[in-house]
């Protein structure tokens, strides 16, 4: 699949900003570490709202004819993408409840508090995990396929929120060994659901071929021609390919700078708020590589019909 | 209803009269223009609702070419509407062609990942994705000439490759067609349950070579008696 | 709004519910007229059905009454809307800009006044000196019974159209050996055949109804063989598949017919009915006569008689002619049958399948296993007729015997050297097996069976020819018998510019059009004042050796410095092509949905086997620029010179315009251009005098007349009464007598005895003449290795490389078209896959294919549809940049390229010969085909094609600037974002 910028981003920034306002809630209904300021909730959840906004206006970049944007809300019943939008729409009104009660501080409302809390965070779990689904619905790509992939974006989506939750926990009034230990745990899970990812789509599994595709079941069956001497829309959405010693440097690239690295410089006990700075950038050069490479690794069946042996 | 068309793989000879018919119908058709990038530049391309590719089978001197028309396949279960977020996909209950109203497309291209046909192309000038229609703008058009009330590329085939007709009914020409000669659909374990079908090559029954003549006519020629033929 | 509560309403029980978003709102038809015409997007001349709406073409489409098409359309037709709107089309008159060397670009606009009037003056000075001056060649028309006659009325005999660069040699092989031919003069019967062989065919002019016909028989359950180095278009769908070497078709063939004769599996009746194989050959090796057929006293070959045991005049009536024998003429001369010279020929073990195998790259087993499948179906599956039908001799007959086995052939056979002949080793197949013109044969399309060769002599009269201001007694071409009939002067020197009809090329009965530059330019045989080439690109795809034929058109006479060596060129074309940027005059020619034209039976008609067909084309749009029909400038031309036969006895123009010359010329009394709706009231067909509402009324009946064959008129037309009694009526034959078969072609014999000093009348001087006559031109049917073969060493050049046209685009004028080019915008060199790894080779790699001629690089692909000594490619894809209105980066300029510069117009040089043409010795076809090459991988960084060209400049009224986005849309209503 070519590899789109503006989706990239997308998926990255929403993820992180949905995973950040999941884990701002659950730090503060615990009080993780004595309980992070109220200046502190306020930054990390406006940073969660900047961070889904800014993806889903990017996402909206992608679109050939935005106009029609709007009616992307219609479908939810069938349609992961209109689902994703629905969800992440109705998060944003009791993510900003919960920020300004948050604000109010008032005690008369803490059940209300709580009530938001846990939907704007529901919300978020239902988002990331829409946007997963977005592509794990698809019978068209193999890679895509699996529920290992809503995982992942769930897996991600908290790693780089966690992260962010650090920073702004880690200004010295809070004691910030849970945060550390969460941020680690989460790079640890997700590294493990990625690589298992990894591990799965190395294997080639009962699959669609050029055989089933063309349904020549009997004898090799090539390519000859393709019907158009240049591109067509299909070849530019669905022909990019990457070599293969090309995808596995870059996944060693996504483990290394994505987890291995960050979970080092969390884990050596003196963490300070520049290593943090320098974790949290490298963990989204890793994640936004590992977003590349997701599109970038995905075959999707159409080209069977345009030469490929298997997807 | 179940509308849709019969792809006969044994008589294609991949000259592409369907694609251009297509085009040029639906160039005019009710999602018209099919627009056209770098016409007469580099690298021309364009929207296209039909493509046809060949394929080789086996290896020479055993090998068999084959022309592979695609379009739209009309799924029963159509992944390209489901997924479509905007409602602009979608499948017609009465006939099961499967359309995109061009007012509603948000162009997201999200249907056509979920065609593994690759029946769906966007036209990058409206920001919207077109495809087949079945030429519902000729099927339905009462002021037509009751012959020519097919899809354009059926029309044109001079090969009569391409059957156009209703699926549901167990007597149609093209029902009968895929039972008798054993129509396929394409990646079937994909279960999109494809309208169209593809008739697969026939099998040359084989020719009789026994007892033909008598050998050694060279032996015979010398002192032939000739048969007696009025003239 | 009203179409659409119409539709509803009238759809409301067929469609109970259109979903709520429902968008289909059918079209508005009130702006639309629909109006039928002739396709020519390419030979095969459909008829199309084509909706306008406001002076723009809507839709194309089949027309379903028309016998050509019967509904169907081919891409190229459909394609015809982006024709059309071709940026390419000539805008106006154009002349080579003073001062500007040709072949520059450098063009000034002219009135249509300033360019008739130069070329009315220059045509008239050379018509009154030496009408030999004026070449004219044309390309793809369809009208070569206006421009023969034009050219006839002018006085040159330096006229054809183009084919002999395309398939003369089946055109001649059919008509000096059955009467009718593959290429347009016959089609298979697809409803009866039920063996169907395809020699070297990729797409032809019967585009539509071959395509039509194979499905038809492969429905049947017929069997469909192809004969062809490449497995693509046609041979795709063939149930086998034969990949012959190239060149090699006639050794088969005549494997086959060794196969046949070996077995005895022959039809007796028919050899000895309806062919010369009883005839009588005069057996006197090194004698005056030998070779000729024994004659009575009034010229009637004899035959022996069985019965009377005596020599009878083998055209009688009630004979028993043997068919095999040795005897002794009265004269003493020892005479054999025709059928034993053709048996012992081959019989021979030369052709004996396990002896062919290997030079013809198919297995004995193969060989031998196709000829007995074609005698099982000829002789164990026959169809029989209740057809009551009465032959020539007036014996009636109650059935129609069919031997279902069809053949058709085309430019894999014609373009070699020895495509004469094999094409007439097709022919004695078909022979042997009694399948021609039967139920599921291949069979004439009217006007053809002719009488063998057709009573058509060129002019040859050098009196004539050389008189000023005169017309030729004959038209130019024609198809000689004997050696009295060359077009030659007393010191056997050449009449004509191409050689056509001299000792070099003695049956060139489609002249030479691919040795026209060539010989202009070396002033051999003389030099020409004006070429005037109308439709042809002889500067880029249509002319073998391009690179060094630009040169040529651009050479200065030494001699003269301001003059070039063709001193004057006129190009007439709608399109901007490559051969355009080379002229001295351009005249811009309309489209073919812009003018009145014919497709009549005088010339190439679009009969089918069933029916005798004519048609038209007529103007369905408006012009919106300043061009004009060719047929109009040809008829204003011979208006303005007074040609005799368009100038009345006072000296007034005889024709207003093409469309009353087409109503009231007669070629002969009753007989003109269109057969359909002659008579003073349109009540006649075929004959009549003319109509003057004739247009109107083709224009009523969509713009084709078609007259269908009773079923007693369908089969063996050669020797059937009712037919040819009309067929002489009509004109379509001299007389109503049987046509028979020539096996043996006793005109071939008498240029052979010329060559071999032996012959009775005029005889070549020159050896290398002699030699030729002797070796090519045999009685009957042979195989030799292709001319280019014999001097190039195979060794060093191991492949055998040729082109074929894609169905896209077979002969159409339009790879400019914005529509087909997105499907074929760049050629590759196609190699077999396996050949390919062997030599390290991969798809996409850059490779130098080098001829003797030169090379050039492309890119390459592999593919397993190719015989393995083998490389191919799409011919005409490659453009000079510029040119065809693209862009000069297009990427058929760039990548794109051209086989043509390896291949010479003339033979390799050989010691102590004068240059002779890479062409069939016997009919001047060119020999394309011939061609070997060597292979070798481009080195790293050396991409895209070579050799380069310079862009060719727009036009004068062109900024060269191009849309990068097209939305062609003819609607109106309710557009759509």
């Amino acid at each position: 699949m070519h590899p789109a910028f503006s989706v990239i981003f997308f998926t990255v920034s929403s993820g992180a900003g949905f995973g950040l306002f999941a884990l701002l809630v659950l730090a503060d209904f615990l009080g993780l570490g004595g309980g992070l300021s109220i200046d502190q909730k306020l930054t990390a959840g406006g940073l969660a709202l900047f961070l889904v906004a800014a993806g889903l206006s990017s996402s909206v970049f992608h679109l050939a004819n935005p106009k029609n944007a709007w009616r992307a809300f219609s479908r939810y019943r069938t349609s992961w993408l209109s689902r994703e939008g629905v969800f992440a729409v109705m998060f944003y009104p009791f993510a900003i409840a919960y920020l300004g009660l948050t604000w109010l501080d008032m005690s008369q409302l803490t059940m209300l508090k709580v009530v938001v809390g846990v939907m704007a965070a529901a919300l978020s779990w239902v988002t990331i995990f829409s946007t997963g689904m977005i592509y794990a619905c698809l019978k068209t790509i193999r890679q895509w396929n699996s529920p290992l992939v809503p995982a992942n974006y769930l897996a991600l989506g908290h790693f780089l929120g966690g992260l962010l939750l650090l920073l702004i926990a880690n200004n010295g009034s809070v004691e910030i060994g849970g945060y550390v230990a969460i941020s680690i745990g989460l790079s640890v899970m997700a590294a493990m659901l990625k690589a298992i990812y990894y591990f799965w789509i190395n294997k080639p599994g009962a699959t669609s071929t050029i055989n089933t595709a063309t349904g020549f079941t009997r004898g090799t069956v090539r390519l000859l021609d393709t019907g158009h001497t240049h591109g067509t829309f299909l070849t530019e959405e669905f022909g990019f390919q990457i070599a293969r010693q090309y995808a596995v440097m870059l996944k060693v690239f996504v483990m290394v700078v994505g987890f291995v690295v960050p979970v080092l410089m969390l884990a050596t006990g003196q963490t300070t708020q520049a290593d943090i700075y320098v974790a949290i950038a490298l963990a989204s050069i890793g994640i936004v590589a590992e977003r590349w490479l997701f599109f970038a690794e995905a075959r999707h069946v159409v080209n069977l019909y345009h030469g490929a042996q298997r997807t | 209803m179940r509308l849709g068309l019969v792809i006969d793989l044994d008589v294609c000879v991949g000259c592409h009269a369907c694609a251009i018919a297509c085009k040029e119908w639906n160039a005019s058709g009710t999602t018209a223009p099919l627009t056209d990038y770098q016409p007469y530049g580099a690298k021309p391309s364009g929207v296209w609702f039909n493509r046809i590719r060949s394929y080789e089978v086996g290896e020479y001197p055993h090998n068999k070419t084959i022309n592979f028309p695609m379009s739209c396949m009309h799924c029963e279960d159509a992944d390209c509407v489901t997924v479509c977020p905007t409602g602009a996909s979608y499948k017609r209950a009465e006939d099961g062609i499967v359309l995109v109203d061009q007012t509603k497309c948000m162009g997201c291209n999200y249907c056509s990942w979920a065609c593994p046909y690759g029946a769906r192309e966007l036209d990058r000038e409206s920001g919207t994705m077109k495809k087949c229609t079945l030429c519902i703008d000729r099927i339905y058009d009462t002021f037509m000439p009751v012959e020519e009330r097919q899809p354009a590329c059926v029309l044109t085939c001079p090969a009569h490759a391409r059957m156009f007709g209703d699926m549901d009914d167990a007597n149609s020409a093209v029902s009968v067609v895929i039972r008798e000669r054993g129509g396929y659909q394409l990646m079937p374990e994909l279960g999109y349950n494809p309208t169209n079908h593809y008739l697969p090559v026939r099998k040359a029954t084989p020719i009789s070579t026994e007892n033909l003549g008598r050998m050694g006519f060279k032996d015979r020629l010398k002192g032939i008696v000739n048969k007696v033929v009025k003239r | 709004m009203r179409e659409n509560v119409r539709f509803w309403c009238a759809n409301l029980k067929l469609i109970p519910l259109f979903n709520m978003n429902a968008i289909v709102k059918i079209e508005n038809h009130d702006n639309q007229e629909i109006k039928f015409t002739t396709c020519y997007m390419c030979a095969c001349r459909c008829g199309i059905k084509v909706t306008l709406e406001e002076n723009k073409v809507r839709f194309i489409q089949g027309n379903r009454n028309h016998p050509t098409n019967q509904g169907v359309l081919c891409a190229k037709g459909s394609a015809g809307i982006m024709k059309q709107y071709s940026a390419a089309k000539l805008r106006k008159p154009l002349m080579r800009k003073p001062g500007a060397e040709r072949g520059t670009g450098e063009f000034v606009e002219i009135e249509w006044d300033q360019a008739l009037d130069i070329l009315t003056e220059r045509l008239s000075e050379i018509r009154s000196t030496n009408p030999s001056k004026l070449a004219f060649f044309t390309g793809r028309d369809q009208m070569q019974a206006l421009t023969g006659l034009w050219a006839q009325q002018f006085g040159t005999p330096n006229w054809a159209a183009h084919g002999g660069f395309c398939s003369v040699n089946m055109a001649a092989a059919g008509l000096y050996s059955i009467g009718f031919s593959f290429w347009e003069f016959g089609a298979p019967d697809w409803d009866y055949a039920k063996y169907f062989i395809m020699w070297g065919v990729a797409e032809d002019h019967s585009s539509n109804p071959i395509k039509i016909g194979l499905e038809k028989l492969k429905r049947h359950g017929g069997k469909f063989v192809s004969v062809n180095p490449v497995r693509t278009g046609y041979s795709a769908i063939a149930d086998e598949w034969i990949p012959i070497k190239p060149g090699m078709d006639g050794l088969l063939a005549l494997s086959v017919v060794h196969v046949l004769l070996s077995r005895e599996l022959f039809d007796w009746e028919f050899l000895i009915r309806y062919t010369n194989s009883a005839w009588l050959v005069v057996d006197t090796p090194g004698q005056k006569g030998h070779g000729l057929f024994l004659r009575d006293e009034q010229g009637n070959p004899l035959v022996w008689d069985m019965e009377k045991s005596g020599f009878v005049n083998a055209l009688d009536k009630d004979i028993t002619p043997a068919l095999f024998g040795d005897y002794v003429a009265p004269d003493g001369r020892p005479v054999r049958t025709v059928m034993t010279l053709t048996a012992e020929r081959y019989l021979d073990e030369r052709y004996a399948p396990e002896n062919v195998a290997q030079e013809c790259g198919v297995s004995a087993e193969t060989i031998e296993r196709m000829a007995l499948e074609m005698a099982h179906v000829a002789f164990k599956e026959t169809v029989e007729l209740d057809i009551q039908w009465t032959d020539s001799w007036g014996r009636q007959h109650d059935k129609v015997i069919g031997r279902p086995v069809a053949m058709y052939a085309m430019r894999g056979i014609a373009a070699h050297s020895n495509g004469f002949h094999a094409c007439r080793a097709v022919h004695l197949i078909q022979i042997m097996l009694g399948a021609l013109d039967g139920p599921g044969n291949f069979r004439a399309r009217a006007p053809y069976p002719k009488p063998i060769p057709p009573h058509q002599l060129p002019e040859n009269n050098i009196d004539i020819i050389n008189a000023p201001n005169t017309p030729l007694s004959k038209t130019p071409l024609g198809f000689p018998t004997r050696p009295e009939d060359l077009v030659i002067d007393k010191q056997g020197n050449p009449l004509r510019i191409d050689k056509a009809y001299s000792w070099e090329i003695p049956i060139a009965s489609h002249g030479l059009m691919h040795m026209v530059i060539t010989n202009a330019t070396n002033h051999d045989p003389y030099p020409i004042d004006t070429l005037l080439l109308f439709m042809s690109n002889m500067a880029w795809n249509s002319t073998m050796n391009t690179k060094n034929v630009q040169d040529m058109l651009r050479e200065k006479d030494p001699a003269k410095p301001d003059q070039h060596k063709i001193p004057f060129l006129v190009v007439v074309d709608a399109f901007h092509s490559e051969m355009v940027n080379f002229a001295d005059l351009v005249l811009p020619d309309t489209t073919y949905l812009e003018r009145h034209d014919t497709i009549s039976l005088l010339d190439r008609p679009i009969s089918e086997p069933d029916a005798a067909a004519d048609a038209i084309r007529y103007p369905l749009l408006k012009l919106d620029r300043d061009v004009r029909p060719w047929q109009e400038v040809m008829v204003e031309l011979a208006g303005r010179l007074k040609f005799p036969a368009f100038t009345n006895a006072d000296g007034t123009r005889k024709f207003k315009d093409y469309p009353d010359f087409i109503v009231n010329y007669e070629r002969a009394p009753g007989i003109g251009f269109l057969a359909g709706w002659r008579g003073k009231n349109g009540e006649k067909s075929l004959k009549g005098e003319p109509n003057p509402k004739q247009w109107e009324k083709y224009i009523e009946n969509e713009s084709f007349f078609a007259h269908h064959w009773p079923d007693s008129q369908k089969y063996n037309r050669f020797a059937n009464k009712e037919y040819l009694d009309i067929a002489a009526d009509v004109g379509f034959v001299g007389k109503s007598e049987p046509i028979t078969m020539q096996i043996y072609s006793e005109p071939l014999q008498k240029f052979r005895l010329a060559g071999q000093g032996l012959y009775d009348g005029p005889q070549p001087n020159n050896p290398v003449d002699r030699e030729r006559l002797a070796k090519y031109f045999d009685p009957l049917p042979m195989w030799y290795k292709p001319l280019e073969q014999e001097r190039v060493d195979g060794e060093e050049y191991p492949f055998f490389a040729l082109t074929q046209r894609p169905m896209l685009m077979y002969h159409s004028w339009d790879s400019q078209n914005v529509w087909l080019r997105q499907i074929l915008a760049q050629n590759y060199m196609y190699m077999n896959r396996g050949q390919a790894t062997r030599m390290g080779l991969k798809d996409f790699d850059w490779i130098w294919v080098e001829s003797h001629n030169g090379k050039i690089r492309c890119q390459m692909r592999t593919m397993e549809g190719t015989q393995e000594n083998t490389v191919w490619t799409w011919n005409a894809i490659g453009k000079q940049g510029g040119a065809w209105g693209l862009k000069p980066e297009a990427s058929e300029a760039k990548s794109g390229f051209l086989l043509n510069h390896l291949i010479s117009e003339l033979l390799p040089a050989k010691k102590g010969e004068r240059r002779i043409t890479n062409s069939d010795p016997v009919t001047g076809q060119a020999a394309w085909f011939d061609l070997r090459v060597k292979i070798t991988k481009a080195a790293e960084g050396e991409v895209g094609s070579w050799p380069e060209f310079p862009a060719i400049k727009p036009l004068p009224w062109d900024d060269g600037e191009r849309p990068d986005v097209l939305r062609y849309s003819t609607r109106t209503d309710d557009k759509q974002p």
